[in-house]
């Protein structure tokens, strides 16, 4: 049987991306826990020849916080590594002037102290949990329906994610939700958006073709590494789903047990 | 032969030969009253209808009241209307699942729960979705989720984008349907108006054909579209949510559009009880 295709381009590497949750560690009580082997393969990654860094569509937490959290479990990781859709959607924002209605988890709100908010001419969205209540998703459809156009900014638009035993849904469900109330498209801001990829591929200064995407969203992950011109690659665990192999319309360059056998792969491949 | 409905000059419908009229559907909430106020001669004119050959029937989209409060609130109007009468996107609901023979999720207002009495509703294996503000938790929207992701059939009374209260506009059931449907890769089996499926249902007990129908109502879309895309005649009625301009946003147009309910009726007595 031939080689998966990512294993040929293993060769031509020059960075790595990695998703977070599902790929280093699995969301749970108390945190979450790390998926077994992912604490060394990112060890093995940082003491080798390829620029790593981190992607998340995370938006329960600040950065820091985030970051902090990975720390206490034993991951060697930095802030500056790490690319979040709060930081990115703050730049927009600023940029372009927009006051925003927030819709997002009580941990992340602080990422967003520096832009103004009275007076709102947008709805930013995140993965609001708890929060995605009738009444908050209400308020956020009157701004949007207030507005001579509805500007809705979703940070991220996954579907689902696992947390302990089961699936919860993600942001991406209630983007869905005011999209179809205000017959208007969100503007996303993280993962999969080719703007959200580019950035990190500026960050590390390498074209996309060397570089190679690792998750266990296969739509967001995979397809929107994909997209930019990466290779894209799942991970069989976080909310890996067996259908996923089969999918209609993303088909990953390769399909791992999990992290550590993605990092022995390439390493092996590499002579390293 | 066909007949030709004007109205100072302007063709209004065009109706082909058809059988006398059996069946008038009516819609409740902006046809016969708009809050607690009836419409006005709206209760003589359904007087005058029953006096006529054809049965009727009450029709609306709720997924919030059950029967008992919406006969409760048109007999206080002084609305001569029976519960056996009203048609709901509960009962068609209700309906479906027991013909698939499935134990629902209920996603309804506790006010609505009465229309499901009685229904097996442990061990969900399907998710009933209506507006349920108190419902639409973060955690009863997931186990209605992992239910879906499972298989279980969606099944959505309707699928509004909202709706007006008195404080403003507000979420209708539609928004949460559409992120359940992304969320599980799904599609949702809509029972209310405009589904064909439903007018068909309303008739199921009348002994009457499409044919022989006719749907009464203030929603071009919901109310006339829907029906004359299942057989019926339409008449849309200028109340309720009607804006101008509604008549021309479907095609075909409605069979006719009137001022409101009395004279839709005026209509109905003139023209369309015999055959042509």
């Amino acid at each position: 049987m031939a080689a998966p295709s990512w294993e040929d381009s293993v060769k031509s590497l020059k960075g790595v991306i990695l998703d977070m949750c599902g790929v280093l560690y699995d969301a749970g009580e108390g945190g979450g826990t790390p998926i077994p082997g992912s604490v060394e393969a990112v060890k093995r990654l940082k003491a080798s020849d390829l620029k790593l860094r981190f992607c998340t569509n995370e938006t329960q937490a600040t950065r820091e916080k985030f970051v902090a959290k990975l720390q206490r479990m034993g991951f060697l990781i930095s802030v500056p590594e790490v690319f979040s859709p709060s930081p990115a959607a703050v730049a927009i924002l600023k940029e372009r002037g927009l006051r925003p209605h927030l819709l997002v988890h009580d941990d992340v709100v602080p990422e967003f102290d520096s832009v103004e908010k009275t007076n709102p001419n947008c709805v930013v969205i995140g993965d609001a949990a708890e929060k995605f209540s009738y009444q908050n998703l209400n308020a956020a459809f009157r701004v949007l329906v207030g507005l001579e156009k509805p500007l809705l900014f979703s940070l991220g638009r996954g579907k689902y994610y696992r947390e302990g035993d089961g699936l919860n849904l993600d942001v991406g469900v209630y983007m869905k939700a005011l999209e179809y109330a205000c017959d208007t498209e969100a503007e996303v801001v993280g993962k999969p958006a080719p703007t959200f990829f580019q950035k990190v591929l500026d960050d590390m200064g390498i074209p996309p073709h060397e570089a190679l995407m690792i998750g266990d969203d296969l739509v967001n992950d995979v397809g929107g590494a994909q997209v930019c011109g990466m290779k894209g690659v799942q991970v069989r665990t976080g909310k890996y789903r067996p259908s996923d192999e089969k999918h209609p319309t993303v088909m990953a360059d390769g399909y791992v047990n999990n992290l550590a056998e993605a990092v022995d792969t390439i390493l092996k491949l590499r002579g390293q | 032969m066909h007949r030709y409905f004007t109205y100072k000059g302007r063709l209004l419908g065009v109706m082909a030969t058809r059988r006398a009229l059996k069946a008038v559907l009516i819609d409740l909430s902006g046809t016969l009253h708009i809050e607690d106020t009836a419409v006005p001669g709206a209760q003589d004119a359904l007087s005058r209808l029953r006096q006529s050959s054809v049965a009727v029937k009450f029709v609306t989209n709720t997924t919030k009241e059950c029967k008992r409060n919406l006969l409760e609130r048109l007999q206080s109007l002084n609305f001569d209307i029976k519960e056996t009468e009203i048609f709901t996107s509960l009962t068609a609901a209700r309906s479906l699942v027991e013909q698939r023979q499935l134990r629902p999720l209920l996603l309804v207002e506790d006010s609505a729960l009465e229309d499901f009495s009685g229904m097996e509703t442990s061990e969900p294996n399907a998710v009933v979705i209506g507006l349920a503000p108190d419902q639409f938790n973060y955690q009863t929207m997931n186990d209605a989720f992992r239910l879906l992701v499972e298989g279980a059939p969606l099944i959505a009374i309707h699928k509004a984008r909202y709706y007006r209260r008195k404080d403003g506009l507000a979420l209708g059931p539609g928004p949460f349907v559409a992120g359940l449907e992304y969320a599980a890769d799904c599609h949702a089996t809509v029972v209310g108006k405009p589904q064909g499926r439903f007018f068909l249902q309303a008739l199921q007990d009348m002994d009457c054909a499409p044919e022989e129908a006719l749907m009464i109502g203030d929603d071009a879309r919901d109310d006339v579209e829907g029906a004359q895309n299942s057989g019926m005649l339409g008449i849309l009625v200028r109340t309720g949510k009607y804006r101008v301009g509604d008549e021309g946003k479907i095609n075909p147009p409605p069979y006719l559009t009137c001022d409101s309910f009395p004279e839709a009726v005026d209509h109905i007595l003139l023209h369309l009880l015999h055959q042509t």
